[in-house]
């Protein structure tokens, strides 16, 4: 599965770069990411929690910061499992960023696979909630932008 | 509307009867036993902890919390099966299939570790629970792209040894290709020199499954030093075989217990769990089953995905004089059966065209997908979906009418195939005018209104039967004279048992309903080598007669011995009462069938005897296509095969209707969808297969009225034949109706619709 | 599947105290055919289910003096699809039953379910909302009215909260209102749909006075199409103003990718739909004809 996209901030690139390699800040943009840990400088180890509607998912996700190249590309590896059923999470990312004015456009292209029980029946369901945590992504972004967190 | 064509036999005959299958009404009323319910005591269920991802190194299984689960009694990996089974490698061609993945794991959803308990639910409970650590390695996914990758799905080439022509493969490293088939007849390039047109066309199938009503069901049970296994499978001679030699048991120590299966279409053959079940109950010393899930059927076999790439040469009178066929099977992790298919497949790649030359390629190839085997039609109806698309697109270029082309190419009786052996006994021509009749070819067609566009097409076909192949049956006469037939042909739903009912019925001339056929059980049911490919009604069907005739025989010596006279009528169960002083005794015959065959040269697969029986089919249909959504209605398919003289005109009828709705499926909408190497659609609900709203409207079933003259009767084989065509003839329809060729199957409405915006340069967007 | 407790209140007010407003692993449960999906694909994994089965009144198809139906919550699609008041009343909903899923899955689940499901491919959602149908929902705190189109919210998300339930279906008078929902399948026609449309049109002559046009399956949640609707408000039926109505609808939808179709595509089933569908609701025997899968 595929998510590609482009969003528009109100920051220069320079900024904008520097608060997406921050983890905490990015993490906080992803619905549902708890109990985020540094291993080390490019290693991060998180649980991400969703629902849909009544239905609760919870992985343990690993992630690897892959490529960080400033000023405009940043690569990261994730790779979860599904708590309490058999099953695997992979995505990666690849972010670009270009200045535009003073404004900076991410243009951001995720990979996932879900394997096992969720991924073969589930997917489906899973699908759309995908959908909706880049919709909840967007904002968040912008709103932390807007909101003039660009330091 | 379904119309039948199928002429019976004279009344009092028990050939030719449309006698209703002998165990219909057992079934309908759930009282015929399948694998699903048999319970042994001590019986242990095994769940499956499956593979994530699809290409790695196993670093590490951690099974400690699996094992803490309350009602859990076992869990094991490959080195547990090691222990009782030392070499734990099967398959049919290849011995590269272990029974739970060893040092790597080759695809999602795999078997790696299995948890017993004598609840299956506390079983799947902690599964769960089991983790494991893979080295991921690149996967390979693609036909093609698995040919020259530098990603090798095994590190080295395993041959069976039980085809001799796959031994020159053994220890071959660095390579996808499991199987090189050639046929080489003439000299194709110079015959594309020398034609008038070139033409040259890719087509593709799609990966789809079979998905019988019942899923793999096998339970084993193994004591000191003999095994029972109780399993759903199609041939129970070869598992016999293969469970003795991987235990190094003698074949008599081995017994197969099939009851009815819920369907099989291919996919129940050679080892499926029967290896599994009996390594764990050598390991517990108790009866273990395990029973898949329909999930679980999407990881255990599939049909042969297959890129197609096909050139033609024609001369300037529109004879085909060279073709050039390269076919590439996906074959998945495992190679089951997938050699055969390969090869057996490519003797008949070229169509059934009279071509002076001809090459074939036929390879198949090994990816990081669910392994793909037998499923009815044995690779042909990919085939017939790419020559009869590109027959069709061939006679459309040179705007010759496409019945007009099959005529004058067509293979005529006693011409030469492409293997060099002659065509007899397949009324390909007959077939051909049938269909062009039932469509009314010759007069023109409503060719729809507003947005709906109307139009036809037809398809034609040839398979060579599997060969050579082995059935042996035996009868045994009772003291009262009521007969019972060993035969290890398994019933799927096919009406076997019904036929082969009907031919000791004809042979010791009682009625048919009077044959009791026994469950197949090796210790009782003799060798036969598989129910597949369409063969059991010929060769099982010789076996029984030839085993019927010496019953009848000896019935004959007996009243000559008793001083009957001659032309007495007395019942069997008087002459034994004469014989022995009371009801006792009995009679029995035997008979084994092994047609004649020649194997092909290595190298040109050229065969002057390549197969006992032809099996030829006809597709005609008339499709709307609303050209505002590409939604395709097939309103007419119609099906004319070959079948030699139906030894059950009502069964025959239905193996036609069944096989061109089961490849209805296949062509306008299945398909298993995979992302990163994991089916995301394997569930009923995701993966539709045919329904009854999805039968055409008028369905048309014919067998031509023919005989097969070798054959039992006058009769051949039906199971897979109306597979063939279906697929093409709808292709074709969907041209003639709105100008749009697709290449690929599925032809489901999206498809069919981004093809008509492509023809009006207003192509779609991709998302 | 992993155990759970299945109880069976007898009383409405019994079941509601068995309900649970914070715990997403209780459920309410009609005829089951729904969840039991959810549940065999390991995606639901409930704690107890509250059977509704045995709950007296629920269920029941009253025929008003107004015109209108009440249906209660527990009623069997069947009994939807057999009715005569309904045959009467709402045509459309008879129509509609006879491609919906298959005869075992009416025999069993219930308009209740199929609606506190909020699953977006259904087939009676969209319908239900094309007539301007509302529910009645009953809690702790009491009732409460919602229409169908404000009920649904998202995907497998409706208004309710966990310890609501569903009582009733009502469905208003339709005077001179007629009805029609296509459901496009593109693959086997025994398949959810890829896209469904509902239209409900009120004509004078070849004129529209007002239409409602609702989308499903192609969507989060059955919504209703403004933009198609305002176009098609006073148009005249003809091949022209359907088009721009069925443009208007195709633009506004927020359609999803999924194993039934590409979003580009889905938004051409709906441009072409919505004026098929309207065709239907007229009579119009020709397209009829033809969007009738």
């Amino acid at each position: 599965m595929n998510i590609s996209g482009e969003i528009t901030v109100a920051a220069p690139r320079a900024a904008v770069f520097d608060k997406l390699k921050d983890a905490p800040f990015f993490a906080s943009c992803v619905d549902g990411v708890k109990d985020l840990k540094e291993v080390d400088s490019t290693h991060y180890d998180a649980v991400l929690e969703t629902k849909v509607a009544y239905m609760k998912f919870s992985f343990k996700v690993s992630v690897e910061i892959t490529n960080l190249s400033p000023p405009d590309t940043i690569e990261a590896k994730v790779e979860g499992t599904p708590i309490g059923v058999v099953g695997r999470l992979t995505a990666t990312s690849r972010t670009h960023l270009t200045d535009s004015g003073g404004q900076t456009v991410i243009a951001y292209s995720i990979d996932s696979t879900l394997a096992g029980k969720l991924g073969s029946i589930g997917q489906p369901v899973l699908k759309a909630k995908a959908k909706e945590m880049e919709k909840k992504f967007t904002e968040r972004l912008r709103a932390a932008f807007a909101a003039g967190e660009t330091q | 509307m379904a119309t039948t064509t199928i002429q019976g036999g004279t009344v009092g005959s028990q050939i030719g009867r449309s006698l209703p299958r002998l165990e219909a009404r057992e079934k309908v009323s759930g009282r015929a036993e399948y694998t699903h319910n048999l319970s042994l005591p001590g019986m242990l269920h095994a769940k499956i902890f499956r593979s994530t991802i699809a290409h790695g190194r196993i670093k590490s299984i951690d099974v400690s919390a699996a094992k803490k689960v309350p009602g859990v009694h076992r869990v094991v990996t490959i080195e547990d099966i090691k222990t009782v089974i030392p070499n734990p490698y099967y398959g049919p061609a290849f011995h590269d299939q272990p029974i739970l993945a060893h040092e790597k794991v080759r695809f999602v959803g795999e078997p790696v570790a299995v948890v017993l308990a004598a609840d299956p639910h506390v079983a799947e409970q902690a599964v769960q629970e089991i983790t494991a650590e893979y080295e991921e390695l690149p996967a390979v996914y693609d036909e093609i792209e698995a040919l020259d990758s530098k990603v090798y799905v095994h590190e080295e080439l395993k041959p069976a040894g039980t085809f001799a022509d796959l031994k020159h493969l053994t220890g071959r490293k660095q390579t996808n290709v499991a199987l090189d088939f050639k046929l080489r007849r003439g000299d194709v390039e110079k015959g594309f020199a020398e034609a008038a047109h070139v033409f040259e066309h890719t087509f593709r199938t799609q990966k789809v499954l079979h998905l019988a009503f019942e899923p793999f069901v096998s339970i084993g049970d193994a004591k000191r030093d003999a095994v029972t296994i109780y399993t759903s499978s199609q041939g129970p001679s070869f598992v016999r075989t293969e469970i003795a030699r991987l235990l190094g048991l003698p074949e008599n120590r081995v017994r197969i217990r099939v009851p009815y299966l819920g369907g099989g279409y291919g996919s129940k053959l050679y080892i499926k769990l029967e290896a599994l079940v009996t390594a764990l109950s050598l390991l517990t010393r108790r009866p273990v089953k395990i029973s898949l899930t329909m999930e679980e059927c999407f990881y255990q076999i599939t049909k042969h995905p297959c890129t197609f790439r096909i050139k033609s040469g024609v001369d300037k009178d529109g004879k085909i004089i060279a073709r050039k066929c390269e076919v590439f099977w996906n074959g998945g992790a495992y190679a089951d059966v997938g050699p055969r298919v390969t090869q057996k497949s490519g003797f008949t790649a070229s169509g059934p065209y009279d071509i002076e030359h001809v090459h074939v390629d036929s390879y198949a190839l090994y990816t990081n997908l669910t392994p793909a085997g037998a499923l009815r039609g044995f690779g042909i109806p990919q085939l017939v979906w790419s020559y009869e698309s590109h027959t069709d697109m061939i006679a459309r270029a040179l705007k010759i009418d496409p019945v007009e082309f099959r005529r004058k190419n067509i293979l005529k009786k006693g011409a030469r195939q492409a293997t060099g052996t002659p065509v007899n006994d397949a009324p390909l021509e007959a077939i051909l005018e049938r269909i062009a009749a039932r469509l009314a070819w010759g007069k023109p067609i409503d060719r729809g209104s507003g947005p709906v566009k109307r139009g036809r097409g037809l398809a034609i076909a040839i398979k060579a039967v599997i060969a050579p192949t082995t059935s042996v049956a035996v009868l045994n006469v009772t003291a009262d004279g009521s007969p019972i037939l060993y035969c290890g042909t398994i019933d799927m739903g096919q009406g076997s048992d019904t036929a082969m009912a009907q031919i000791v019925g004809e042979i010791l001339n009682v009625p048919a309903e009077s044959v009791r056929v026994v469950p197949r059980d090796t210790d009782v049911t003799p060798y036969d080598m598989g129910t597949l490919g369409s063969r059991s009604l010929f060769h099982m069907g010789h076996a029984v007669r030839i085993a019927a005739e010496e019953c009848r025989a000896k019935i004959a010596a007996l009243r000559k011995e008793l001083g009957e006279p001659e032309g007495s009528n007395t019942p069997v169960g008087d002459l034994f009462k004469k014989k022995y002083g009371m009801q006792a005794g009995n009679i029995v015959g035997s008979g084994s069938y092994k047609p004649d065959y020649i194997p092909p040269q290595p190298g040109t697969g050229m065969t002057t005897n390549v197969a006992p029986f032809w099996m030829v089919a006809g597709a005609g249909t008339e499709v709307e296509v609303d050209t505002e959504t590409g939604k395709v209605d097939v309103t007419r398919l119609i099906n004319v095969v070959d079948c030699g003289k139906p030894i059950n005109p009502k069964i025959v009828e239905t193996q036609i209707s069944g096989a061109t709705l089961m490849q209805l499926g296949f062509t306008m909408f299945e398909k298993m969808h995979i992302d990163g190497g994991q089916v995301t659609n394997a569930s009923l609900a995701d993966y539709k297969i045919p329904g009854i709203l999805d039968v055409p409207a008028v369905m048309e079933n014919e067998a031509i009225d023919t005989v097969q003259p070798n054959g039992p009767f006058g009769a051949k084989g039906v199971g897979e034949t109306a597979t063939f065509c279906c697929g093409p003839a709808i292709a074709n329809a969907i041209d003639d109706a709105c100008g749009v060729r697709i290449t690929e199957l599925p032809l489901n409405a999206e498809t069919v619709y981004r093809a008509l915006r492509a023809l009006e340069n207003q192509p779609l967007e991709d998302e | 599947m992993t155990p759970f407790d299945l109880v069976e209140p007898t009383s409405l007010k019994e079941a509601l105290g068995l309900l649970d407003a914070d715990d997403p692993a209780v459920r309410p449960l009609g005829g089951g055919t729904a969840l039991m999906l959810m549940m065999k694909a390991g995606v639901f994994r409930p704690t107890r289910l509250v059977s509704l089965r045995k709950v007296g009144g629920m269920s029941g198809i009253k025929a008003g003096a107004d015109g209108s139906l009440t249906i209660g919550a527990m009623t069997p699609l069947a009994a939807l699809e057999h009715s005569a008041e309904v045959a009467r009343a709402a045509p459309v909903i008879t129509r509609t039953m006879r491609r919906l899923s298959n005869v075992r899955v009416r025999n069993v689940a219930t308009v209740g379910g199929a609606l506190a499901h909020g699953d977006p491919h259904m087939d009676l959602p969209p319908v239900l909302i094309a007539l301007g149908a509302s529910v009645t929902a009953v809690g702790p705190n009491g009732e409460r009215t919602l229409k169908v189109e404000d009920l649904l919210t998202g995907y497998y998300e409706t208004a309710l909260e966990k310890n609501e339930l569903i009582s009733s279906v009502t469905i208003p008078a339709q005077g001179a209102r007629r009805a029609a929902y296509i459901k496009f399948t593109a693959g086997s026609a025994e398949d959810w749909p890829a896209v469904g449309v509902a239209v409900s049109v009120e004509a004078a002559g070849d004129t529209l006075k007002s239409a409602t046009v609702v989308a499903s399956a192609a969507t989060t949640k059955a919504t209703r199409l403004a933009s198609a609707e305002a176009a098609l408000a006073g148009a005249r039926v003809d091949d022209k103003a359907l088009r721009a109505a069925g443009d208007a609808g195709a633009q506004e939808a927020d359609i999803i990718s999924d194993v039934r179709g590409s979003a580009a595509y889905k938004r051409e089933l709906i441009r072409v739909h919505v004026g098929r569908a309207v065709r239907q609701a007229l009579g119009d025997s020709a397209l009829a004809a033809n969007g009738a899968h």
